[in-house]
């Protein structure tokens, strides 16, 4: 949807490192990774002649609706259940080898971070994801195996 | 812990690993079917009904009505079958037989000729469960599975790990698409998409076989050579490729020969099998049932005692040239299947429809029996896609007949 | 200039391949007389440089015409990549099989995939219904 350069042009890109980080580019990527919100730039949030941007850049990170602890989104509408993401996914290949990981049923649901229910894919488990967390992967096995663009990380 | 797995009979692939919630006969909740298997399995189902000249009748009387039409034809079409159990498929064709009835089924203008080739050892096949173990080239060629078959790629074809393929579909696979379009299925194999103009398969095909014998590959449409020749040595390197062979390959071509010296060609330089993208549940089925029967996988005419056969027998030949006087159409909607320019004759005969659903083909039939979805109300084998045997239990109980008791019944009445 | 503009309804001839989608296989199985099935086949998927041509927008409705039959259904745009121009998708539906010949070569196998028809725009005339 949006890189860290379009964020820094809706800065205002002063590098006043009032946010704590070296310099406005600094605080996009920041934005980017989640780390920071865009209230935790003081003149972003005070200073009247940002305002618009302010809720521009608000919108954009609001905690969207059915977006999950790892910014993915599941768009059910698109999704036809062919599980191609389900058996893709590295940690759903690793805590169940035999059963997903091998094109099959779960054996085991408990760690699993996809699953197909009703014809729809379900994200649950997410501390598994290897976009989760510190020291997160940019992995995105769900993503290129998918024929129809139904999952995103946003 | 042991779970209670369901097969779904959504299409060919057969799914048998599906989980489902029901109570009181009604399907709750489906787990990791497709959202075709799902709608398949919780179907909303009105009331049972048999019906003679659109007016309500009981049981006897429908099934009566449907024994006097086959009585009274001399020339009976008995279509459809492709979503029956093998025990319904072996009752319509002793009941084909009894009644001297024209029989064949979808199969007939699909994969037909093809699963014959393959029954007849011509071509060398494989199962589904050999493709996931060992399958490092996969051919999508004029199939699209994933929106015909969904679960394709990721239970067989491409993403799950294989006995002999741990490592996983990036470092292992290759997947290919041939088509005349950007299918779901041709996106997801990427750059191995090559794209083909309408009826261009054939010189396609003896330009690859010209490029896997080192010569320049020649199309009328300048295919870029370079391309072809990257292909033809994709596959060179197979050590147990597949070629999933679709509608777009079978109907673009006017026999099959090309595919013949196509597999000839890369079992000289490497290993290949086919397999038919058949799309019924148990479509293969009907052609091996009626090839053990028979000799012959459709397009058959039965008379005294022998069997006829020829494209003369096919479905759509027999409706053109109205040589059927009746038709009993099972599971099938030839009405809104068919090109409205040949199955318009059906209308002018009277048709015995049994199915699960009402169809175009059911509001004009004279006799109408809503029967129990096969699979899903009621029990019994097919054959997957791959010729693997499958047995399955109803999901769900019903008072409707399945079909192959519907079968018992007229066979019975007449 | 666009000339087409001039004219009453341009006309276009079209080879259509028809194709298999899931989300109208779906719907069939739901409900084969609804309208989430008729939305889904009654569609024809044309190259953006042909719409301009029938001087049609997206989602208007057209005819589609040969000695075999007429319907009417809504014209999208394909938005495949490669261009295709003269060459239009439509999935599998009695939609579809209205158009098709039945002229086989005595083959038992009829051209569903390969049908040739005329193209023009409906002015609004409605998608037509296969009441049962």
């Amino acid at each position: 949807m949006t890189n860290a350069m379009e964020l820094y042009q809706m800065l205002p890109k002063t590098n006043c490192k009032k946010c704590g980080k070296t310099s406005c580019m600094a605080f996009a990527v920041a934005l980017m990774a989640r780390e920071l919100t865009p209230e935790d730039c003081p003149p972003l949030k005070e200073e009247s002649k940002y305002r618009e941007n302010y809720e521009k850049l608000k919108e954009i990170f609001k905690p969207s609706e059915g977006a999950t602890e790892t910014g993915l989104i599941v768009h059910e509408d698109l999704c036809f259940g062919c599980g191609n993401c389900v058996v893709a996914c590295p940690p759903n290949v690793a805590n169940d080898p035999y059963g997903v990981g091998s094109g099959n049923a779960p054996r085991n649901v408990n760690k699993l971070v996809l699953t197909i229910e009703d014809g729809i894919v379900k994200a649950q488990n997410l501390e598994e994801c290897r976009r989760f967390g510190k020291n997160k992967i940019l992995c995105n096995g769900c993503i290129v195996t998918c024929p129809v663009e139904a999952i995103e990380f946003v | 812990m042991e779970k209670n797995y369901y097969v779904c009979t959504g299409c060919g692939l057969l799914c048998d690993d599906i989980e489902v919630e029901s109570e009181k006969n009604i399907i709750n909740k489906v787990y990791t079917a497709c959202r075709v298997g799902v709608a398949h399995m919780k179907e909303v189902r009105g009331e049972a009904g048999f019906r003679v000249d659109n007016a309500p009748v009981d049981e006897a009387t429908a099934i009566r009505e449907a024994a006097s039409i086959l009585k009274n034809a001399k020339n009976p079409l008995i279509f459809g079958l492709g979503t029956s159990t093998d025990e319904a498929q072996k009752l319509a064709i002793e009941l084909a037989r009894k009644t001297d009835a024209t029989l064949d089924d979808t199969s007939s203008f699909c994969l037909g000729p093809l699963v014959e080739a393959l029954l007849q050892d011509k071509i060398k096949t494989c199962t589904l469960d050999d493709v996931r173990n060992k399958a490092d080239v996969i051919i999508f060629w004029g199939a699209d599975p994933s929106d015909s078959h969904p679960r394709h790629l990721s239970k067989h074809s491409y993403f799950p790990r294989g006995s002999e393929k741990q490592r996983g579909w990036e470092e292992e696979r290759t997947a290919i698409a041939i088509d005349v379009r950007k299918s779901h299925t041709a996106k997801i194999c990427g750059n191995y998409f090559f794209q083909i103009p309408p009826e261009g398969d054939a010189e396609f095909i003896d330009a690859l076989i010209a490029a896997l014998s080192g010569k320049l590959p020649k199309t009328s449409y300048n295919y870029p050579p370079k391309k072809i020749l990257e292909l033809a040595n994709i596959l060179k390197g197979a050590k147990f490729g597949v070629i999933f062979a679709g509608l777009g390959l079978i109907y673009s071509l006017k026999d099959m020969e090309p595919v013949f010296r196509l597999m000839k060609a890369l079992n000289e330089k490497a290993n290949f099998q086919l397999v038919p993208m058949v799309g019924h549940y148990n479509m293969r089925g009907f052609n091996e049932n009626l090839y053990a029967e028979t000799g012959y996988v459709n397009r058959v005419k039965f008379e005294n005692g022998t069997v006829k056969h020829g494209p003369e027998y096919s479905v759509v030949e027999s409706l053109k040239a109205k040589t059927v006087d009746a038709a009993l159409i099972i599971g099938s909607d030839p009405l809104s299947s068919l090109p409205r320019s040949v199955s318009k004759n059906l209308l002018e005969i009277p048709v015995i429809s049994i199915d699960p659903c009402e169809t175009l083909t059911s509001k004009h039939s004279k006799v109408y029996i809503n029967t129990a979805i096969s699979g899903v109300e009621s029990g019994g084998s097919a054959t997957r896609m791959d010729g693997i045997k499958v047995s399955f239990k109803p999901v769900v109980e019903t008072a409707r007949l399945s079909d192959e008791a519907t079968l018992k019944k007229i066979m019975e009445a007449l | 200039m666009d000339f087409g503009s001039f004219l009453a309804a341009p006309e276009i001839k079209i080879r259509i391949v028809t194709y298999r989608d899931i989300f109208q296989d779906k719907a069939m199985i739901e409900n084969r007389f609804g309208e989430e099935y008729r939305d889904r086949s009654a569609i024809i998927k044309l190259d953006a440089a042909d719409l301009k041509q029938l001087n049609v927008k997206k989602g208007d409705t057209v005819i589609l015409s040969n000695s075999f039959g007429r319907i009417v259904v809504k014209a999208e745009e394909s938005g495949y990549d490669t261009p295709h121009r003269g060459l239009a998708y439509m999935p599998n539906s009695p939609w579809s099989n209205m158009l098709v010949s039945d002229e086989t070569g005595g083959t038992g196998v009829p051209k569903f995939k390969d049908i040739s028809v005329t193209v023009t725009s409906a002015k609004g005339e409605k998608v037509t219904e296969f009441k049962p």
